[in-house]
């Protein structure tokens, strides 16, 4: 739900960086979204041509890189993708959260100059 | 032509965030991010300590739309604004710098800032708090953590609400404690009923104890 703000954000950032290289039009945006930010590609999407019209990102298209979230096992001592219930796949005992899934930022843009 | 940019989504929030910061560090106020699915009880977490703190206190109420928990504060004896968020689902920290400003709260005061209820979206938005607490009802199922981690996580308080009918709703307290060590938290626990009050001592001490760590350090 929170996209909405996410999104305006998005079209904020790219806009400002094109405009530092007097940018005509962005053509792309390369975002890299971690699995536990909650962030629904499909919602962003949505809302970027509402958000994004009379901008010169209007056209751009959205490059959504997601990051799957890593727990680590510290029986095993080896980390491994989310699960429903945390639960190692090897082991079977819980694992705990790590960084990687956590990642929320515009890593470039393709533009028009 | 590729432009690097590498720059976080968030990041005017997170300025926005460390102006608030700021404002309550000068004026030595201890800011409260006050969070939960709705019903959970986040006003009536706020209105059952307000009257047992050994501090000043007031209230910065967001809900999506009217003044009703507002005014329940109000009428409480405390001073409170609204903010009305008109559709969006959390509170964005440059809102609460607006509530502040309409607040003008006291120094060495605590404010309670009651973001929308919902166990999503307000925990990927810093509002520049001192503590996050995360008010999460027997009513929700004890599930929660399981579903909701980056709430959980991101809690400093996790208040188990509703204790009272927790038999009748078969809600397994060992498999939510579980869920949330699972998630790595070390953040205290407090099953408290509000209505019966069992347990709310305790959670009172705890909380003016850690409102009293920022004013001491202060002094």
């Amino acid at each position: 739900m929170h996209e909405f703000y996410v999104t305006q954000q998005i079209i904020a950032i790219a806009c400002e960086e094109a405009g530092k290289q007097q940018a005509k039009t962005i053509d792309k945006i390369h975002l890299v979204v971690g699995e536990l930010t909650g962030i629904i590609d499909e919602s962003v999407r949505f809302y970027f041509p509402l958000l994004a019209e009379n901008t010169i990102a209007a056209q751009a298209d959205l490059i959504i890189k997601t990051v799957p979230a890593k727990l680590y096992c510290p029986v095993c001592a080896k980390h491994f993708n989310k699960t429903f219930d945390y639960a190692c796949p090897n082991c079977s005992r819980k694992g705990v959260l790590t960084e990687q899934g956590r990642e929320f930022y515009i890593e470039s843009i393709e533009v028009d100059v | 032509m590729e432009i690097k940019i590498v720059r976080n989504i968030l990041e005017k929030n997170e300025l926005s965030a460390d102006r608030v910061r700021h404002y309550c560090q000068e004026r030595n106020i201890f800011l409260v991010n006050v969070m939960g699915s709705p019903g959970a009880g986040k006003t009536t977490f706020i209105r059952s300590l307000l009257p047992h703190l050994s501090f000043t206190a007031s209230v910065i109420e967001g809900d999506i739309a009217s003044t009703i928990d507002a005014k329940r504060i109000a009428d409480d004896g405390y001073n409170v604004v609204q903010i009305n968020t008109g559709g969006s689902c959390h509170l964005i920290a440059d809102s609460v710098l607006q509530g502040l400003a309409d607040l003008a709260p006291v120094s060495n005061s605590v404010v309670f800032v009651e973001n929308i209820g919902n166990l999503v979206c307000p925990a990927s938005f810093d509002l520049g708090q001192d503590i996050r607490v995360l008010i999460s009802s027997v009513a929700e199922g004890d599930d929660k953590p399981y579903k909701y981690p980056t709430m959980f996580q991101c809690a400093d308080m996790i208040i188990l609400s509703k204790d009272d009918v927790r038999d009748v709703i078969g809600f397994d307290l060992e498999y939510y404690s579980q869920g949330i060590r699972s998630l790595g938290i070390k953040s205290p626990l407090f099953p408290v009923s509000f209505k019966t009050q069992a347990g709310l001592q305790a959670l009172t001490a705890a909380f003016n104890y850690r409102a009293g760590e920022k004013f001491r350090c202060a002094e």
